[in-house]
């Protein structure tokens, strides 16, 4: 009876904290999502109007009939998607090496690229902005998706090489010895059984795209190549506090996508990452 | 057809896994070389030069190193990067354990909501730096109808100047900062949290340990390892901040929160000195590679 009792009041602690903390992480979401849907007159009634009285969806319509909107959200998918692909193209080759092959290097190979996470890409832009600009890249997609590729390869190598350890070797040898070669026993037993996690692998890597901003604020110019992380700044630096609900609107739009992705995926996700994180 | 050879019941998959392993490393290797290894040696280079954003370098000399790390705006700089990691860390740390803990705890219990909880911290991960900025400029804002403060005058609370106070805003800062970051903590504590072994706590029971002994004796132990890797990502994570300050504050009020990252991008691409940039990017490296090498002594040498 003590011990039940003891569980029990253990629970409720359990439930208060959690409470505690799903409001401080929910309560940005919450706001936004009311601000996005206010009307300007019931924006200046603060947190007395969390839900508003006559809601409207004009702040999304208004945002979404901008065609220089829509671009930006195009741009913003295209820059990571290509970013990620490429990103994962050069690291399932590496991934694959570090978990199948030995080689004397690998522990070096293996810590210069999870180092190399460690460089803020501030710190490299610097001269790449100085070598882009002479070579007249400055203002291109390609520049900006090699640099996002750069940016992505470490983390994918990492949770493919996670991926790569948990598959079992087996299946490798049986086709081995069928007299596959390396790369037909890559691409027909180990990629698809390692799906999973290349799917989460490239899922993060778009996600850590579609959320970067200085690299194409830097290197991207000309308005109409904007990702929606570079428009939504320059559009909260145009905006007063008369249209704080069209901002709103236009951060949700670029918040929805990421987080809707994330979290139907996230049982995958951390299922990769936490393979990862225990293996490093 | 000739079979497979294969070396000892050492071996990795089909043999031989000696194989050559560069035909594979190459892609990934020479694109993080191209650009990162070459642009730090770059970034090295060119902190000794007279180089601006529009003129490349004339003259190389340890005269112009000095000169960039003696401005007189660079301490205050410093001071507040410190003071923002320091609070950053320890915050994300701590909040990053007691959400792993209650997860565990909820898990083992079979209490419902765990995955919810989860659900809600990764999704405040996955928002861009930016938006982040800009959405706690707008909690945070200190017109009438901001949210906090407006919240804070429902219950008879007066206004806090929660972005034009300098030492307020640094505060700011870090909530936001916590915001985004706590999830990354969370999944490196709740794997390692996992891994351990649930017979140490039944052993422990049966001895007749209390939770707090447990905590004490068996879990944090052995989360040594995951709070040292933790640490040493998490500190280099919010030293590389950008975004998240820039959409807050802008490095505001005055340069109350201008962090070294920001004043990096300002000597560079508003001030257009591109050596002085560069030393200070090279100081900003120098940093997370010391703050990455200390923390592993202080926190592996006991292990």
């Amino acid at each position: 009876m003590r011990r039940w009792r003891r569980g029990w009041a253990g629970d409720a602690g359990t439930y208060a904290a959690l409470v505690l903390i799903a409001a401080f992480f929910l309560i940005p979401f919450v706001w936004l999502f009311s601000l996005a849907i206010r009307t300007p007159a019931e924006v200046y009634l603060g947190a007395a109007r969390l839900i508003p009285e006559s809601p409207t969806l004009d702040n999304f319509a208004s945002i979404l009939s901008d065609p220089a909107f829509l671009v930006y959200l195009w741009n913003g998918v295209k820059l990571s998607v290509l970013g990620g692909g490429l990103a994962l193209l050069l690291a399932v080759p590496a991934g694959y090496a570090c978990s199948r092959l030995d080689f004397r290097a690998k522990p070096t190979v293996m810590m210069g690229i999870l180092a190399v996470q460690l460089v803020s890409p501030l710190v490299i832009l610097i001269p790449l902005y100085r070598w882009l600009d002479r070579l007249g890249l400055i203002d291109t997609d390609p520049a900006v998706i090699a640099i996002y590729a750069a940016l992505g390869t470490p983390l994918s190598v990492w949770l493919l090489k996670a991926t790569f350890d948990a598959i079992p070797i087996d299946l490798e040898d049986a086709a081995a010895i069928d007299g596959a070669s390396r790369l037909q026993i890559l691409a027909r037993i180990t990629l698809p059984l390692a799906a999973p996690g290349l799917a989460s692998a490239f899922i993060l890597v778009m996600v850590m795209n579609w959320s970067q901003f200085l690299v194409p604020f830097v290197l991207l110019e000309r308005d109409g190549n904007w990702p929606i992380s570079v428009a939504i700044f320059n559009f909260a630096g145009s905006t007063s506090a008369s249209t704080t609900q069209l901002l709103a609107a236009a951060c949700l739009v670029a918040v929805v996508p990421a987080v809707v992705i994330f979290v139907a995926l996230q049982r995958v996700i951390v299922r990769t990452l936490v393979a990862g994180a225990v293996k490093g | 057809m000739k079979p497979p050879t294969y070396r000892g019941a050492r071996h990795r998959g089909p043999a031989p896994a000696g194989a050559p392993a560069v035909p594979w490393l190459i892609p990934a290797v020479a694109l993080l070389t191209l650009l990162y290894a070459v642009p730090i040696l770059d970034v090295a280079r060119l902190s000794f030069s007279d180089a601006t954003l529009v003129r490349p370098p004339r003259e190389f000399s340890f005269g112009n190193l000095a000169q960039t790390l003696g401005d007189r705006a660079l301490p205050g700089i410093l001071w507040t990067t410190m003071l923002f990691t320091l609070a950053s860390v320890v915050a994300l740390q701590l909040t990053g354990l007691a959400i792993a803990l209650l997860m565990v705890r909820g898990e083992r219990r079979g209490l419902p909501g765990m995955s919810i909880l989860r659900m809600i911290v990764l999704a405040a991960w996955v928002v861009p730096g930016i938006a982040n900025g800009l959405i706690w400029q707008l909690l945070f804002s200190e017109a009438p109808y901001g949210a906090v403060n407006s919240a804070l005058r429902m219950i008879g609370l007066g206004p806090v100047a929660w972005l034009s106070d300098p030492g307020m805003a640094l505060v700011s800062a870090v909530i936001a900062n916590l915001w985004q970051g706590t999830a990354f903590s969370m999944i490196v504590f709740y794997a390692a949290l996992r891994a351990i072994d649930p017979v140490l706590y039944q052993a422990a029971a049966v001895d007749g340990a209390n939770p707090w002994q447990m905590t004490r004796r068996i879990t944090l132990p052995l989360l040594r390892g995951a709070i040292l890797v933790n640490s040493v990502l998490v500190t280099v994570q919010t030293l590389n901040t950008f975004d998240a300050i820039l959409a807050l504050t802008g490095g505001g009020p005055g340069r109350a929160t201008e962090v070294l990252t920001l004043f990096i991008f300002n000597t560079v691409f508003y001030n257009l000195d591109l050596a002085g940039g560069a030393g200070l990017a090279l100081l900003l490296f120098g940093l997370g590679l010391g703050a990455a090498l200390m923390l592993w002594r202080l926190l592996g040498a006991r292990t």
